[in-house]
């Protein structure tokens, strides 16, 4: 099923600008700086308020005087305590906040996971971890050691590992899945400039996992259309492999960090 | 505030003096109020002792050293870390450091640091003379010591674990992780959650049974009520990493396949189980340190804690979600967007009751004497980095920015930032129950350096790592560009690290030298610790307290306490009226009660070498050589030692703690040990609940219909079926003829109990044999895997039931029981439930 075939009042809000749009890192940087800037005046706020306190009423000495408070006495039952008001306001107020900022991300959530489905002009490539490295399958069989693709079209990854559990993950375009063994996870992302950035492991798994890197090259449209052109799957004997391993992982099941299940 | 530790003239109260803590026990009345203990500077007493405040101070001193020892380790990591790429550590070196530092700190000293004070401080609170199981107690020590001796072992033995504290699989199993020692570390942790779970269970029991009269739930001091959840937690939560454990423990050993590559969703099966455990452990692990916050917070202020009962409300509510939010740590594997909704739902829902917890404890300042003595500085500092944590916890809690985060450095800060944090607060509680359990003060210059070093490298250890938050985690290659921030934090590490020399230089001095701390050193502190000497005498209190006149007084004693509150020397009232000793030697006034036992050490030995032993094994042999000779004799001297201490334990004359007590809310009717039993089979029932359900879900990723039951015949199984309930049933006869007095009937019913269960075992027996014969073995595929291990567990359970009943029996023949047949009734309970288990196991493993 559709996931969106659940949250149709979700659709409306994606378009009316107020959530972020673009790009997987865009839409990441925009709420990051949101959190980042909130998140920081509530931090200051109450521990400032914390620390105010904490000197305003700091113990004088003698120059405290009788106060007539009643203090604390040692073997006294404790009460149930007053107060009630001021804390559910608080929790109120911080729970407003709270909630108001992740429902605002869930609508860029769900954007991130049905994305690629509005989108049929995507690229599919199948990704393979293995202790230390990976494996990059394109559709024609040709199997390479670095990520190439075209700049500014959706690619679309559907990952897996041959041995422990791995995660790959391309820091530059915000995306990130993990890499089971007899499962697959789908993602995507999209390249808007060339270059060469790198692919990394981000779950233990094993000796090499500190180095257990990939290049991604993000190509100019014609260059990589030239070279996937020229490539075939000749290296047939690696193709097989995989295609097994694929095979095996054929009735597990598919799930989506960013995209939709085919 | 008056000094309160007024000696009692006369009996009853072994008073100490402030200036001769230790005094007490050297004194002339060794045999009547040391209960059998030697005195204080002997070494013996260290290993007999199962006071709680003496077995809360070795809790204490040990988790220091665990502290020590996971604090090295990041040192060492910090050092790697320094400049990206490998300089001090080989690769693997490395990710056994990452290891083995995250098992450490998150095991072996986080909450056995808590659980020292917990040992120390809750009995005093809940006006308790001990625990309810003083030698159960004493084991769950000594197996935490072991435990952590065992993993110390496993570095030498071909390298610890390397697969992180996390153990995701299938890296988690020989294949990918193949020394014996990566099993030894796996095995350690089971010692220790075999430790744990003894430790609920005794915990669970005092607090529900044996609080002073008046002290009902709600008016349990806070830091009771955080240990009292965390217990309750730990329970259920430990149960399901036991699952865990074992399951991995059987796959490393026997060769079993559940994390094996080619098992359908064996990495998924694993995360699903570590983090049912590992999202309540985050709570297990900071409750005790929100309670020192509290505890400290009322005191250091002068105020009592504002909203008190939401507070506990909010506590309450976390304990029970905290086992609804374990998919939030899976957010990029193969669950779908509606799971991953839920999951973010509860996760923002669990987050809210801490809020008003940290505004609780900032309001309490207000309108307060605020005095910034060393452990205020501390918890009044854990509360700002909680503050920092918590607000870098919501980012996480947007599963768009979780899944850049996941696997980097800001999971890493974030943890830290509450943990530590959590940790912060626990030192001020060191600091704070420092003079209750030593009688010493210790110096507040010091006390002052040691914050400010601890807290300026705290946040230079780990305030760095949010700016370099792209840093995988568990790598030491990172980017150029981030050098800088993590040479701040290295350099953050080791000021944290020198801290913690001050401190213990600190302590050391005031042990020896320090000022004599009276029975109160603190202004506006209201529990019940605080009102007897410093250190207390063995027997706690001076009388029976109680706070039935509306405040802490003693009763029946001559002791005061404090502040002219005199006891109004009143008679012990036996509210609930049933003053059954739990003990058996109830009968023999005369003799001195002893407190001391042996067998918690030596059956702890037993198990460690048990344990060093199994390690050896693989693919369910010992390792080819004199290797594999040595290790089967280590478990079979381990195994002779363990059986040994059993009985010791069964033979020994032993008090413990007898009603009436005064509040035993909601188990006044239910007698100690026998709501013990009660509480571990709620922890078994989770046990067989993660195997069940772990086999569920297998057999649904491998294709629920497709599944081919191992036996082919379900005749043995239903024949088992049948042995089993009939046995119940004359479990239930044995009852009624002990209740009728009838000797014969006891030992016929015993003994026709213990036959059905060796018919039982046999009957199994003769299945699995025929099985194996037909080449089908545990480690032939997931299929057997599962009904091997499942139903084998079942068979230890009836093993340890037979081994019970043959005890049972023994001491039936020489006319036990019949005056008193509850160990009969409580034994049935066991093997009722064992029943009942099976009629679970058999449709799923034999029908189905």
């Amino acid at each position: 099923m559709h996931p969106m075939a659940l949250f149709p009042a979700f659709v409306a809000p994606l378009q009316s600008g107020l959530v972020p749009d673009g790009g997987r890192d865009e839409i990441f940087r925009a709420i990051f700086v949101v959190f980042l800037v909130l998140g920081t005046i509530v931090g200051v706020v109450v521990i400032g308020y914390m620390l105010y306190n904490g000197y305003k009423f700091r113990d004088r000495g003698d120059r405290d005087g009788e106060d007539g408070i009643d203090r604390p006495e040692l073997g006294e039952l404790p009460e149930g305590g007053g107060g009630g008001r001021k804390l559910a306001l608080s929790l109120l107020l911080s729970a407003l906040i709270v909630i108001t900022l992740i429902t605002w991300t869930y609508f860029a959530l769900v954007d991130v996971e049905t994305r690629a489905v509005e989108n049929d002009d995507t690229l599919n490539i199948q990704v393979e971890g293995y202790q230390f490295g990976w494996e990059f399958i394109y559709p024609n069989g040709n199997t390479s050691d670095t990520l190439r693709v075209p700049e500014d079209r959706t690619v679309r990854l559907t990952v897996t590992s041959r041995d422990v559990f791995h995660n790959f993950g391309i820091p530059a375009f915000k995306m990130k899945t993990d890499a089971l063994p007899g499962q697959t996870t789908d993602t995507w992302f999209q390249p808007n400039e060339t270059g060469t950035y790198q692919a990394q492991c981000f779950e233990l798994c094993g000796a090499g996992h500190s180095a257990m890197n990939a290049n991604v090259s993000v190509m100019e449209p014609e260059a990589y259309e030239q070279w996937y052109a020229n490539t075939t799957s000749d290296d047939a004997a690696s193709g097989n492999a995989t295609g097994t391993t694929a095979a095996t992982a054929g009735n597990a099941t598919t799930a989506n960090n960013g995209t939709t299940p085919a | 505030m008056t000094d309160s530790s007024e000696p009692a003239p006369d009996g009853g109260y072994a008073g100490a003096t402030d200036e001769l803590p230790a005094a007490t026990d050297e004194g002339g009345h060794a045999t009547t109020e040391s209960h059998g203990l030697p005195p204080y500077g002997s070494v013996k007493r260290w290993f007999v002792t199962t006071n709680h405040k003496d077995v809360g101070i070795l809790y204490t001193v040990t988790a220091l050293f665990f502290l020590v020892f996971g604090g090295v380790l990041a040192l060492l990591m910090r050092v790697e870390l320094f400049a990206p790429g490998a300089s001090v550590l080989s690769a693997i070196g490395y990710n056994q450091t990452v290891s083995t530092h995250g098992l450490i700190m998150v095991f072996w000293f986080l909450s056995p640091f808590a659980f020292g004070f917990a040992n120390y401080v809750v009995p005093l609170q809940i006006g308790a003379k001990d625990l309810a199981f003083p030698r159960l107690n004493a084991l769950s020590y000594w197996l935490y010591l072991f435990s952590g001796l065992l993993l110390g072992v496993s570095f030498f033995q071909g390298g610890t674990f390397s697969g992180g504290w996390t153990m995701y699989a299938p890296l988690n199993i020989p294949t990918y992780t193949p020394s014996i020692g990566a099993s030894t570390a796996i095995l350690a942790l089971v010692l220790f959650v075999a430790s744990v779970t003894v430790s609920s269970v005794n915990f669970l029991t005092t607090m529900h049974r044996m609080r002073a009269e008046g002290l009902t739930m709600r008016r349990l001091p806070i830091f009771t009520w955080t240990i009292l959840l965390t217990v309750w937690m730990m329970l259920f939560a430990f149960a399901a990493l036991l699952a865990a454990l074992m399951i991995l423990s059987s796959d490393r050993l026997l060769g079993t396949t559940y994390f094996a590559v080619t098992s359908p969703g064996g990495s998924i099966l694993w995360t699903h189980l570590f983090w049912f455990f590992g999202h309540p452990e985050v709570y297990i692990v900071f409750f005790p340190a929100l309670g020192v916050m509290a505890e400290t917070f009322q005191t250091f202020t002068g105020r009592r804690i504002v909203g008190r009962k939401w507070f506990i409300a909010a506590m309450v509510l976390v304990a029970l979600q905290s086992f609804v939010v374990w998919m939030h740590h899976m957010f990029l594997t193969s669950i779908n967007l509606q799971i991953k909704t839920l999951f973010m739902a509860t996760t923002i829902g669990i987050s809210l009751p801490f809020d008003l917890m940290v505004f609780s404890l900032i309001y309490t300042t207000i309108k307060g004497k605020v005095r910034f003595a060393t452990p205020f500085l501390f918890t009044f500092g854990a509360l700002i980095l909680f503050i920092v944590g918590g607000i870098t916890g919501v980012f996480l809690g947007a599963v768009v920015l979780d899944y850049q985060f996941r696997g980097t450095y800001w999971v890493v800060a974030h943890f830290h930032y509450v943990m530590v944090g959590g940790v912060t607060a626990l030192i001020g509680g060191l600091y704070y129950w420092f003079p209750k359990m030593t009688g010493k003060m210790y110096d507040e210059f010091l006390g002052k350096v040691h914050f400010v070093l601890y807290f300026i490298g705290f946040n230079l250890l780990y305030f760095p790592m949010f700016v370099a938050w792209e840093t995988p985690r568990r790598v030491f290659e990172y980017p150029e560009a981030l050098t800088v921030w993590h040479q701040l934090a290295t350099v953050g590490g080791f000021i944290l690290g020198a801290s913690f020399l001050v401190m213990f230089y600190n302590l050391t001095r005031s042990l020896v030298d320090g000022e004599a701390a009276t029975g109160n050193p603190w202004a506006y502190s209201t529990t019940a610790e605080w009102a007897i000497p410093s250190p207390p005498p063995l027997e706690n209190f001076p009388g029976v307290p109680s706070y039935r006149s509306g405040s802490l007084d003693f009763l029946g004693g001559s002791g005061a306490t404090d502040g002219g509150e005199v006891t109004d020397g009143g008679a012990v009232v036996a509210r609930d009226g049933q003053a059954h000793e739990t003990g058996t030697q109830a009968a023999h006034a005369g003799e001195p009660e002893s407190h001391a036992s042996i067998w918690p050490f030596v059956l702890s030995v037993g198990a460690f070498f048990v344990f060093l032993g199994l390690s050896g094994l693989q693919e369910g042999s010992f390792v080819p050589g004199l290797a594999g000779d040595v290790y089967l004799a280590l478990a079979l001297v381990g195994g002779t030692i363990t059986m040994g201490s059993f009985v010791g334990f069964g033979l020994e004359h032993f008090h413990a703690p007898t009603g009436p007590f005064g509040e035993s809310w909601p188990f006044e009717a239910v007698e100690n040990t026998k709501l013990g039993v009660w509480i571990f089979l709620a922890s078994d029932v989770v046990l067989f609940g993660a195997f069940i359900g772990t086999y569920v879900f297998v057999r649904i990723s491998a294709g629920w219909t497709g599944w081919e039951l191992v036996p082919g015949d379900p005749i043995p199984g239903l024949m088992n079926t049948y042995l089993l309930l009939t046995s119940s049933f004359t479990v239930i006869l044995a009852l009624v003829a002990a209740e009728k007095k009838s000797r014969w009937g006891v030992i016929a019913s015993l003994t026709t109990t213990i036959l059905l269960g060796i018919g039982f075992l046999v009957n199994k027996g003769l299945e699995w044999n025929h099985l194996f014969h037909e080449g089908i073995a545990i480690s032939s595929n997931v299929r057997t895997s599962t009904f091997f291990l499942t139903t084998g567990l079942h068979a230890a359970h009836v093993v340890s039931g037979l081994v019970i009943a043959v005890y049972l029996l023994a001491r039936a023949w020489r006319g036990a029981y019949l005056d008193d047949e509850r160990p009969i009734e409580y034994f049935g309970l066991y093997w009722h439930f064992v029943d009942i288990v099976w009629l679970f196991l058999f449709p799923l493993f034999y029908i189905l």
